[in-house]
């Protein structure tokens, strides 16, 4: 139902840094209501388990395209659509690292 | 003090980690995606001109399929001006534009191309569409040293375009 993941990376800079935490649901009825600017928690089959934020909805497809908040993001321009299978869970809760 | 509680879970269990991951090592772009979708516009507005010539005796299934035309050329025009903008905001840099002034102008007229073909069926623009992507792709591949060869595209419609001569 929920699950704590440490953030690694900062494709999400500066809305979610190196060190941060996300606590996300898993639960389906979060995940049917995917919206665009949600952060979402997703398997990919070649770089594992990404964060990013969902940019829109393909409600044909079943499917979410993804972006990072930086020019240089891994997204959905090389991913392509992210299936609703593949993805784990929404934010909910993010618990940013302290500055000192 | 949630950080710190944790940050200490983490120490103690390892929490998963979620990747932001960057592009290794640097943004990828290729005009190739906006090409292929400007292509895909006009061989919608060919499907279209086919079907209305075949005639209609079925309204029902005409009505469909050229509705379905239509939301896939609505697509890839979009799509087309999407990954142009994508190139020309993210990768283009002051010393790309310092070579290629015609540029900006050049990004403009895709996007109002882009538009018009959504509005009409008329080929010539869908063919002035590709013109315009293609004019970028070889903008795009001189900023990165690489000459380009114009070839017909191996699939309808078999129209000229630009590719990176590697």
């Amino acid at each position: 139902m929920l699950q704590l993941l440490k953030v690694t990376g900062e494709s999400l800079s500066p809305l979610y840094k190196e060190g941060d935490f996300v606590v996300i649901t898993t639960l389906p009825f979060f995940l049917r209501r995917l919206r665009q600017g949600n952060i979402i928690v997703f398997q990919h089959g070649l770089y594992g388990t990404l964060i990013k934020i969902v940019e829109r909805v393909l409600l044909d497809e079943d499917a979410v395209y993804v972006i990072g908040a930086n020019e240089d993001s891994l997204d959905s321009r090389r991913l392509g659509p992210i299936s609703r299978a593949a993805i784990k869970g929404r934010v909910l809760w993010h618990i940013a690292k302290p500055t000192h | 003090m949630f950080y710190q509680i944790f940050e200490a879970l983490d120490k103690k269990f390892g929490v998963e980690r979620a990747q932001a991951h960057c592009d290794i090592p640097c943004g990828i772009y290729d005009p190739i995606t906006a090409q292929i979708a400007a292509l895909s516009v006009v061989r919608m507005m060919d499907l279209m001109a086919e079907a209305e010539a075949k005639g209609h005796d079925n309204h029902l299934a005409f009505i469909n399929s050229m509705a379905r035309y239509i939301a896939v050329k609505e697509e890839h025009a979009e799509k087309a001006k999407h990954e142009v903008r994508v190139i020309w905001g993210d990768y283009i840099k002051p010393e790309h534009i310092a070579k290629h002034p015609e540029l900006h102008e050049l990004v403009f007229k895709i996007m109002k191309l882009g538009s018009k073909v959504r509005q009409t069926a008329d080929r010539q623009t869908g063919l002035d569409f590709v013109e315009a992507v293609n004019k970028f792709a070889e903008i795009f591949w001189d900023t990165k040293g690489i000459a380009v060869k114009k070839a017909k595209a191996p699939y309808a419609p078999a129209l000229e375009m630009v590719y990176p001569n590697l």
